[in-house]
């Protein structure tokens, strides 16, 4: 299941998604409106995506993570718009046979998401607001992950 | 002529004032061709373009990537997602 929406995430369709018969193990990471950065205060979050293209390559974050460690399912949803203080911003569920890859696989995969999924966050603070800059995508065919 | 219809997303939507705009490039223009247009049409982008990637059918494109006539290109800033949990 991969999914953008605008509604607040409820992580049970996600964890049923992802299991098999065959899992032993569910791992589910939880990102989460802090209410500070770099020392400033923030007041809240807004999410700006590219939908389509966002949820395509959540679907190669998915391809990449099931190539590399031995699990049974994998799948995200990120929320967008405005979020407050405590709320949940991503969900990754990966499920495996044994608990290890579970792991491990949701780590890579959360990281993964941050560097190449066009989603973009905005921190509003008491005295101003901006637009953070993350990672550069990098272009397929001009390097590898 | 070769028309193309650019979205923009984050900070770059509110320095161009505009969710979208479209552009006219000789043909056979590139990625490239447009970035450099971009740079001379609207100079409050300039600061942006080291660390911009452009995206085209869904995908990230390099700048000698040459524009069709109706191409959706999207221009990407450095993703932000997830959580602020690095």
């Amino acid at each position: 299941m991969f999914v953008i929406t605008e509604q607040p995430l409820d992580p049970a369709p996600l964890v049923e998604s992802v299991r098999r018969d065959e899992s032993g193990a569910v791992a589910l990471f939880y990102g989460m409106v802090r209410n500070e950065n770099m020392g400033r205060a923030v007041r809240y979050l807004e999410y700006d995506a590219y939908p389509e293209m966002a949820l395509k390559k959540m679907r190669e974050v998915a391809d990449e993570v099931r190539a590399k460690f031995d699990v049974t399912g994998v799948g995200v949803m990120h929320r967008t718009g405005r979020l407050e203080i405590g709320e949940t911003s991503l969900l990754v569920a990966v499920s495996s046979a044994h608990r290890a890859a579970s792991f491990e696989a949701c780590h890579y995969a959360v990281d993964r998401i941050k560097q190449i999924v066009p989603v973009w966050k905005k921190e509003v603070w008491e005295d101003g607001e901006e637009w953070i800059e993350g990672h550069v995508p990098e272009i397929p065919g001009t390097a590898s992950p | 002529m070769t028309t193309v219809s650019i979205r923009l997303y984050a900070g770059l939507q509110g320095l161009i004032g505009a969710r979208d705009i479209s552009m006219e490039l000789p043909p056979g223009a590139t990625v490239g061709t447009l970035r450099e247009r971009l740079g001379e049409l609207y100079p409050a982008v300039l600061a942006f373009l080291p660390t911009l990637v452009c995206a085209v059918d869904e995908e990230y494109v390099p700048p000698e990537h040459v524009l069709r006539d109706g191409d959706h290109v999207a221009l990407i800033p450095p993703v932000s997602g997830g959580c602020a949990c690095s």
